[in-house]
């Protein structure tokens, strides 16, 4: 079978068309996405506006394309925000809301496997966070038309938002799963929004003040410009990556080999080698980070909802599966 | 369809089920009866493939349920005794939405959905918000969502819990439906009358033991030719009380014992000698003051040994 049609199978999920359906029966789903939209197009506006002033007076002349780009920022770090303030709220209740609705048991005795449940319920929330940032794009193409973003940094500042909110969302379902309550599930799920977004920020920043202190603020010296010792978390941090995507600063990013070594052993003294292969830029950490930690979520959620229905005990003969 | 052998389970310290069996043959209506606390739902929920057992086997047709569940799932439907609805759905797509999950191709998912709401009686509901329905209508309900996949089996707990008498007169009409269907039902109560007209197999549950099962006219001759005894004590403290319990209980052809406050009731078997007991307790030296036969029939008779006597 192709890889689409396995695609598009999965998304016939009778969870996710359920989802779906009284999701966007709500009051709230189009509020929020109004709402959203309007906040998004205020911030690059007033951005615009400001900007324009400033720059008016300062120099006396408007370069557009610094004007766009300042604009395109500003909207994709606010939208970056949004989306981390969402995502765990889309997701927080997917599974203990079933389970306080006591309607988990129900779904559990039905042919729909605790794989099928899981995915539903990431591909439901999941999609209405997308749907956000789709309904988005107009507003960012049209500060594009300023010029100074070129379409990578359009696309990839859009993929690191994606994968947050994908990030995001699968760490949420797996708190869930695993807590009764879905207050606690929110809880939580904000606690690891707000580890993944500051957390990680504040923490590198910590490890890079310890090591300059330590005099082992010693650059990775790659292509001849220098890179900062960066530890490896700051690659995680999607607002970094964001940041660097929009506003590149010109470093020489370290070979995967490099970062792997930094990942593991930290920034050392003296710098490192250069050594061959494929450049790691944040973003490329940002976007392999947040999936691996969806894929990990994801995997962890099923194997807890597995644990609540009964696990053939000893193999008889193959049963027929249900198809995912 | 169902069989159970000593089945086991514990959460915790607190044994649920100590020693459990019994037999549903194809077609027939099974009583599961018990007080609160009894052990219905542990059985039930063993039985649908939510919970594993700690002793002993449950088979479904003849699978067993920890070896295939899946298998398993496929036979049964199952009624909880308390479940929720999804808001912002109506009937007919709550009813679609499950079909879908028990993977009834998708053109025939409306027309199971409205053949499900006629058999409940509900096809005029069929476009209003589940969550809007009334206790009975929601009951209904989900015993047409326990029918989606058409089931051989059906696991219904306590499906006239919180209903009006009307509405538990339906629901009794729809259970006879579906027996002349061909299913086989096991259904659960903390009440025997609720059930007599209606089962043809039935089986008494309390503290995790079964105190009786098999056809209902079987049992029903049992208890009624077997007898129950009152016996009054000399000194009925509590613990006095406790200790001839224990004593009575073990004694062989004694059914169920019913500790009051000032005498105990005891159900017994054909077998036993009324002399032979209660020399066995003289010779415990338990002092009695009266040792007397009480009528009669089935459903007095559990009811009023099964009631709740766990004061204790
Ligand atoms: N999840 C659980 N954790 C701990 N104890 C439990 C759990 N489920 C049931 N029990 C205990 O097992 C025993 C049997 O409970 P069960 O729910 O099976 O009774 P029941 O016959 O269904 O009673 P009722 O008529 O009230 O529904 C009770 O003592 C109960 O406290
Ligand atoms: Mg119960």
């Amino acid at each position: 079978m192709s890889v689409t049609r396995r695609f598009l199978q999965g998304l016939d999920n009778p969870i996710v068309v359920k989802e779906g359906v009284s999701r966007m029966r709500t009051w709230r789903a189009p509020v929020v996405a109004t709402l959203y939209l309007s906040l998004i197009g205020a911030v690059g506006y007033a951005w615009l506006n400001v900007d324009i002033g400033v720059t008016q007076q300062s120099i006396g002349a408007v370069s557009a394309s610094a004007i766009g780009s300042h604009a395109f920022a500003a909207m994709a770090f606010f939208q970056l925000t949004l989306i981390s303030l969402f995502a765990p709220a889309l997701a927080a209740g997917a599974v203990s809301g079933e389970r306080e609705r006591q309607t988990l048991d129900v779904l559990l005795v039905s042919r729909v496997s605790a794989f099928g449940i899981i995915w539903g319920k990431l591909v439901a929330s999941m999609a209405y966070t997308l749907l956000l940032i789709l309904t988005a794009l107009p507003l960012f193409a049209a500060v594009f038309l300023f010029g100074g973003i070129d379409p990578s940094q359009f696309f990839v500042s859009q993929l690191i938002t994606v994968a947050t909110a994908i990030g995001l969302g699968a760490i949420s379902i797996f708190w869930s799963t695993l807590f009764k309550r879905s207050l606690a599930a929110t809880v939580m799920s904000y606690a690891s929004a707000f580890g993944l977004m500051v957390g990680t920020a504040v923490l590198s920043t910590m490890l890079m003040a310890t090591q300059f202190t330590a005099g082992r603020g010693t650059l990775i010296a790659t292509t001849g410009a220098q890179t900062p010792g960066l530890p490896a978390l700051w690659y995680l941090n999607p607002f970094f990556s964001l940041y660097e995507v929009l506003f590149p600063q010109g470093y020489a990013w370290p070979t995967l080999r490099t970062f792997l070594q930094l990942l593991i052993f930290g920034p050392g003294a003296g710098g490192y080698t250069p050594i061959g292969g494929p450049v790691v830029e944040p973003w490329h950490a940002t976007v392999v980070a947040e999936g691996l930690v969806a894929v990990a979520c994801t995997i962890a959620s099923v194997w807890l909802l597995r644990g609540r229905r009964t696990r053939p005990r000893r193999r008889v003969e193959p049963v027929a599966q249900e198809p995912a | 369809m169902i069989a159970v052998d000593h089945l086991q389970k514990s959460f915790g310290r607190q044994v649920a089920l100590e020693d459990v069996s019994f037999a549903v043959p194809k077609g027939e209506v099974f009583g599961f009866v018990g007080p609160n606390g009894a052990g219905k739902t542990t059985t039930i929920r063993i039985l649908a493939t939510l919970s594993a057992p700690d002793g002993g086997d449950a088979t479904v047709g003849g699978v067993p349920v920890s070896e295939n569940p899946a298998e398993v799932r496929a036979l049964i439907g199952y009624m909880p005794d308390f479940f929720g609805v999804y808001d912002r759905l109506t009937s007919g797509e709550y009813l679609e939405f499950y079909a879908a999950c028990h993977g009834v191709p998708r053109r025939r998912r409306a027309r199971v959905a409205q053949e499900l709401l006629e058999l409940v009686d509900l096809t005029d509901r069929r476009d209003v918000a589940v969550d809007t329905l009334s206790r009975g209508m929601k009951q209904r309900l989900g015993l047409a969502r326990a029918l989606v996949h058409d089931p051989q089996v059906l696991l219904l707990d306590e499906p006239a819990s919180g209903l009006d008498p009307r509405a538990r007169v339906e629901m009794k009409e729809l259970i006879r439906e579906l027996r002349r269907m061909g299913k086989t039902i096991l259904i659960s109560s903390h009440i025997l009358p609720e059930l007599e007209q209606l089962c043809t197999w039935v089986g008494f549950i309390d503290g995790g033991k079964m105190a009786a099962a098999g056809p209902m006219e079987e049992v029903r001759d049992r208890v009624t030719t077997g007898r129950r005894l009152r016996i009054e004590l000399a000194q009925p403290s509590e613990e006095e009380t406790e200790r001839v319990a224990a004593l009575l209980r073990d004694h062989p052809g004694v059914l169920a014992v019913r500790p009051l406050p000032d005498h105990l009731e005891v159900a017994v078997n054909d077998e036993v000698e009324d002399e032979q007991l209660l020399s066995a307790l003289v010779e415990k030296k338990v002092r009695v003051r009266s040792f007397s036969q009480i009528a009669g029939d089935l459903s007095e008779a559990f009811m009023r040994l099964t009631e709740d006597h766990r004061g204790s």
